[in-house]
């Protein structure tokens, strides 16, 4: 056996493991991660696809003659042919999964793996008949060609092949550019109607493919009437129903879509202009609208994208280097984390110093750092320097910065010397110098020397003056045996606390002011205000706190309190739990069919002087004072009614709050106590719910 | 010669082809070993999510949403209808209603009388936009606002409007916008989430918030929403526990991460991956946090800006305060909520109080932003879920009335990140019921939110259950009309 013969069975076998290969790498698509040393191997398709275009070529016409002896040869070459045809078919897969894409790559992979099919099954039965072997070889030949032609096309373009006998041109155009009638109506009179109505063939007798002949009209009348929509043909044909005669498009042709229809019908509206140009509209126009959405608005940069691993490299937690947007040249670079800032790491930005184009240091401490490498960023179109510490002096080399609009340098304490440095920065649009230390000289001074400019110097708050909010009032609980502290806060650190502890309203000049905690011994309703220069002094804020009283022997309810206010009965008022401001909280009794009606029995040693009554106070939700109050004082002879019991009243809707009724008792003898509270019968015209009945809530009963 | 030919045959027969075919398999088997992810599903997400990235600058990075949640009044607010203060007391015309569905809470009224604004409306700035006095803070920055009043929706009760709004479904599960777009554009500030939300709450009558509008809903759960608390201490246990150092931290965590990391091996879970990335984040928030929260520094004029209250932990004000400070920080999304706006009786005073709690701070924050050169960037919404209704709830009185919900028609207004300033959108009837011009879904409010911050709310999906999802779920159209 000969050399030859015995790598025959070698390269068969191989024939299949490319065909495999081949087909797993085509199906997989876009889903493969090839390693970079493959990406090598994918690389050489350009240059091995020339052999087995040769090879094959060249087998087919041996295999085409009918001589047995070429026939054998060819054989042979196929062989080759199509082995060198397996490792062009893998390489180009892997190659396809570089920045390859459309339908010319999908006509030359499939193609490319259908000749390997091809040749490998023209090799295995090529003995079965001359036909057989005849019309196969010769669509392999087609098939290769036809490969090599759409590999051309990606690599050289679409319209490589004809491009020197075709003439048309393709050409971006920006919306300042763009004209109404030549870039947004023509296209689609060339797409939609010119088949038609042109040259040779004058459907209607209206011409499309010259001015003159839109502006001459049809058969039937003028093509347009600017202005009306009714009456113009155009607008009237591509509007009527389908199954009519006259609409057009007509029916089996490409119908005008409907931002199509929409365009012909605002372009007509806004007076069919030839000559109009896009940009001649006002923004609102919805024509300019739609044109905006078409044309590219897009600045396009004349700079390369920098690497990727350069810009994987520089992100990390404390800096974000990305494209403005995926696939743009143009980055934008942001630092985060004052604590970690450092200011070395500045000068890494070098490597993408071209493709930058706006920079965020905002809060970044750059008091003394050099800030001259800014100048090396000649892209650079946005810059906030918000609170940094910067002065004046370290923001020369920005001069450089041609392509500067917008400089953000709010928050930075400059003093007059900066107008001089800032007036250097004619090509800034738009400036930021809120709380910069600027004074209204400076200001004007600077407005004058950049009159292009947009400058806004912010919210200064001089001359403004808002009330304060009320001091923040904290006591342990609103109930306490022998003393309770009260500790008072404002959230304006500077603002001046005053307090009055005898239920007056503090003023500003001779009320106590707080310094320090405030110990309380007795009941005490503590009003507060809070005072500061340049702001209005606070609303009052108000707490009441109780000193626990004498505890009665007994005492009995004449009525049940309401079943959903019940708490623990009786008991509740004497419990020594100051409730909260929320009457569901089950530390208060609520009445309302009912008086609370209480009988109070006491050592006879006790004698207390006052009795409070503490309330909740809820207009909203239908809490108010009692209607009325009457107190019985009894002994042995019998029960007193204290002739004056006044009671509070409720004049609007307040927010909910504690109230407390205080009585003197009198001095005479007295060891039991009677209390009867009415609730409101009807509450009042100006309440939503005016004639219903009201409630009293109460939770404790203090005797002192 | 003769045995060349028996070769030949032999090399030919089935046994030696199929044989020969076993190369092949093996060779698809040496290929498949190029595709990582052959049996799972994440290629398939990443490339949806890249188609839905845009190929323009976006012309937001951030959002700052405040979510007036429990409906705040459009007639006492942006939508001035003197028809209703004309007609006050006569009954809605049933050619207006035209069927509308109501809450159980006015079904049974027998009568629908027609109720007008108790605050006066005037008009403002160079857009000449009706505003009510309500709002003498926000009127003053009327020229930076775009108002919207042709919002509607589907939902007619707080819950599952709300949903809604941030989910773009009724029921629960879905993710939420801020989701949404921490998976589409991922975080700017790797040492903070990019989604945070904050709550607040007005006195006026309120309707509970949950987490699950903030959740992540299918989306890996890096994705969900992060509460801060309304406290001194906005994100709490952030501080070292004593006798930790800051090394021993690290090494904890990363003694923790290798072990996690086992455990992902051994099962696979993403849950676990993305609980690494938590504790890891969390190890950075300690640094991060301290210095947005600290606002020690802020000076007089910001407080006088945004009012005293942006200083006391808690309030709506202290709220927008602390969402500028994590903006600036490259936090995507900001959610506020401030609760307290379902007036069902006793409106006008009810929103006093609520007006009183937003007013100054929302026009502050949008000043702020301005003056920082920020606002262009960032997008401001402010609204509630759903309107009220024209006609009074309860007894009626000109000074003292309710208004139910009202789903056709709602007023809610942005600013900032490429939105068109000094502009009212859309209109309604004399009635304040219907709306005739221009109306926006919540999907087309969506999408128009997600086309600002560069994203096509279509193409923006995740697969889940069988099917793929977005927020628009398979509604809404960008409403162009709305962007610079």
């Amino acid at each position: 056996m000969s050399k030859v013969s015995r790598i025959i069975p070698i390269l068969e076998n191989f024939l299949f493991f490319w065909l495999g290969l081949a087909l797993v790498l085509s199906l997989a698509g876009d889903r493969l991660e090839i390693p970079a040393f493959l990406q090598v191997l994918g690389r050489t398709h350009p240059l091995l696809l020339h052999f087995p275009i040769v090879l094959l070529l060249m087998a087919v016409g041996f295999l085409w003659v009918s001589d047995e002896k070429l026939k054998k040869i060819g054989a042979q070459i196929l062989l080759f042919g199509a082995n060198l045809t397996g490792i062009t078919v893998v390489a180009g897969l892997i190659l396809a999964n570089e920045d390859y894409d459309g339908d010319a790559l999908v006509w030359h992979q499939w193609l490319g793996v259908g000749s390997l099919l091809l040749s490998v099954l023209i090799y295995f039965f090529r003995e079965k008949s001359s036909l057989f072997l005849r019309t196969t070889s010769a669509t392999l030949a087609v098939s290769i060609i036809l490969t090599g032609h759409f590999g051309a096309n990606l690599t050289h373009g679409d319209d490589f092949l004809l491009a020197p006998i075709r003439s048309e041109e393709i050409e971006l155009v920006t919306l300042e550019e763009a004209e109404l009638f030549e870039h947004l109506v023509q296209p689609i009179l060339e797409s939609k109607c010119i088949a038609c109505h042109k040259e040779g063939k004058i459907k209607g007798e209206l011409r499309m493919d010259q001015l003159a002949g839109l502006q001459k009209g049809g058969k039937n009348g003028p093509f347009v009437i600017p202005g009306d929509l009714d009456k113009s043909l155009l607008i009237q044909r591509i509007n009527l129903p389908m199954e009519e005669k006259e609409h057009m498009p007509p029916k089996n042709k490409a119908q005008l879509t409907e931002e199509e229809i929409e365009i012909l019908e605002l372009w007509v509206a806004a007076g069919a202009s030839f000559d109009q140009k896009v940009s001649d509209l006002t923004a609102e126009e919805p024509l300019f609208q739609l044109a905006s959405n078409k044309f590219t608005t897009q600045k396009s940069y004349g700079f390369e994208p920098a690497a990727e691993s350069d810009i994987q490299d520089l992100n990390n937690f404390f800096r974000k280097v990305n494209p403005v947007f995926p696939g743009s040249p143009a980055l934008e670079v942001a630092y985060y984390g004052i604590s970690t800032f450092d200011p070395a790491s500045l000068k890494d930005l070098k490597k993408v110093s071209e493709q930058v184009v706006r920079i965020n240091l905002n809060r970044m401490p750059l008091a003394d750092v050099d800030l001259g490498f800014l100048g090396d960023f000649p892209n650079l179109e946005e810059l906030q320097l918000n609170t940094t510490g910067i002065s004046p002096n370290q923001l020369s080399s920005l001069e450089k910065l041609r392509n500067l609009r917008n400089l953000a340098l709010s928050g930075n304490q400059f003093k007059s010397e900066a107008v001089a440095t800032l007036a250097k920065l004619k090509q800034v649009k738009r400036l930021f110098l809120w709380n910069s230390g600027l004074n209204q000289t400076d200001q004007e001074a600077l407005r004058k020397a950049l009159p292009e400019t947009k400058i806004d110097f912010g919210f200064d708050g001089k001359g403004v003056i808002y009330a304060l909010n009320a001091p923040k009032i904290d006591f342990e609980t609103g109930l306490f045996r022998d003393s309770s502290q009260l500790i008072i806060t404002h959230p304006i650190r500077t603002a001046e606390i005053r307090y009055t502890l005898n239920g007056s309203d503090p003023d500003s000049v001779s009320s106590p002011v707080y310094s320090g905690p405030i110990w309380i011994k007795k009941t005490a309703q503590i009003r507060t205000k809070a005072f500061a220069k340049d702001w209005i002094g606070s609303p009052t804020a108000y707490a009441l706190v109780f000193r626990e009283g004498i505890k009665p022997k007994s005492y009995k309810l004449a009525f049940e309190p309401h079943t959903r206010y019940a708490a623990n009965g009786a008991t509740t008022l004497f419990d020594g739990v100051k409730g909260k401001t929320n009457h569901t909280s089950g530390e208060w009794l609520g009445f309302t069919d009912t008086a609370l009606e209480i009988e109070l029995y006491l050592d006879e040693k006790s004698s207390p002087q006052t009795l409070d009554l503490s309330l909740l106070l809820n207009e909203s939700a239908y809490i108010f004072p009692p209607e009325s109050v009457e107190i019985w004082t009894g002994n042995q002879a019998g029960w007193q009614k204290m002739p004056e019991t006044p009671t509070l009243s409720s004049t609007k809707l307040e927010e909910v709050r504690f109230g407390v009724l205080s009585y003197d008792l009198p001095k005479s003898e007295f060891d039991k106590l009677k209390i009867r509270l009415k609730p409101i019968s009807k509450l009042p015209s100006w309440h939503p719910g005016a004639g219903a009945k009201g409630w009293v809530f109460v939770d404790e009963i203090i005797l002192n | 010669m003769e045995k060349e030919l028996l070769e030949q045959g032999l090399n030919h027969n089935r046994r030696k082809f199929l044989s020969r075919l076993s190369l092949g398999i093996g060779s698809v088997a040496l290929g498949s070993l190029l595709i990582p992810d052959l049996f799972t599903g994440k290629q398939e997400a990443e490339d949806g999510l890249m188609r839905a990235l845009p190929h323009f600058a976006p012309k937001a990075k951030r959002i700052i949403y405040l979510f007036q949640n429990g409906a705040p009044s459009q007639l006492e607010t942006f939508d001035y209808k003197p028809l209703l203060t004309k007609n006050f007391g006569q009954e809605l015309p049933d050619s207006i209603r035209a069927g509308q569905r109501l809450t159980g809470m006015t079904a049974g009224q027998s009568s629908f009388p027609l109720v007008g604004s108790y605050f006066g409306f005037n008009q403002y700035g160079e857009s000449r936009a009706w505003i009510s006095s309500l709002f003498p803070h926000i009127s003053s920055v009327v020229d930076d606002l775009l108002i919207v009043k042709s919002m509607h929706t589907e939902a007619i009760n707080h819950d599952p409007a709300l949903t809604f709004f941030q989910t773009g479904a009724q029921v629960g599960n879905r993710p939420s916008m801020g989701s949404w777009l921490s998976y589409g554009l991922g975080s700017e500030n790797a040492n903070l989430p990019a989604f945070c939300v904050l709550l607040s709450r007005g006195k006026g009558n309120g309707q509970g918030v949950y987490s699950k509008l903030w959740s992540n809903g299918f989306l890996d759960a890096t994705h969900q929403g992060v509460q801060f608390s309304n406290s001194e201490d906005p994100v709490l246990y952030l501080k070292d526990p004593n006798g930790m150092s800051r090394d021993q931290r690290r090494k904890m965590i990363d003694q923790i991460a290798a072990l996690n990391e086992i455990n992902y091996q051994e099962f696979n879970d993403p849950q676990i991956t993305a609980k690494v990335q938590q504790y890891e984040m969390a190890y950075r928030m300690q640094t991060a946090v301290p210095e947005i929260t600290d606002t020690s520094k802020e000076p007089d004029s910001i407080i006088k800006l945004y009012g005293p209250d942006c200083l006391v932990p808690g309030t709506y004000a202290a709220n927008c305060l602390l969402a500028r400070k994590l903006s600036e920080n490259g936090v995507r999304f900001v959610q506020l909520y401030h609760q307290g706006w379902d007036a069902h009786d006793n409106l006008p005073n009810q929103m006093i109080g609520q007006a009183k709690d937003v007013d100054q701070a929302t026009a502050g924050l949008i000043t702020d932003l301005k003056q920082r050169g920020l606002l262009d960037e960032t997008l401001i919404i402010w609204g509630g879920e759903f309107g009220r209704t024209n006609y009074c709830q309860g007894k009626i009185q000109p000074e003292n009335y309710g208004r139910d919900h009202h789903p056709r028609a709602f007023s809610i207004f942005m600013a900032g990140g490429g939105v068109k300033s000094g502009m009212v959108y859309g209109e309604t009837d004399d009635f304040g019921y219907n709306i005739t011009e221009n109306p926006v879904h919540v999907h087309d409010f969506q999408a128009t939110v997600m086309h600002l911050m560069g994203i096509d709310h279509e193409k923006l999906t995740y697969k889940h259950l069988g099917r793929r999802y977005r927020l628009t779920d398979v509604h809404g159209k960008v409403v162009k009309d709305l962007i610079a």
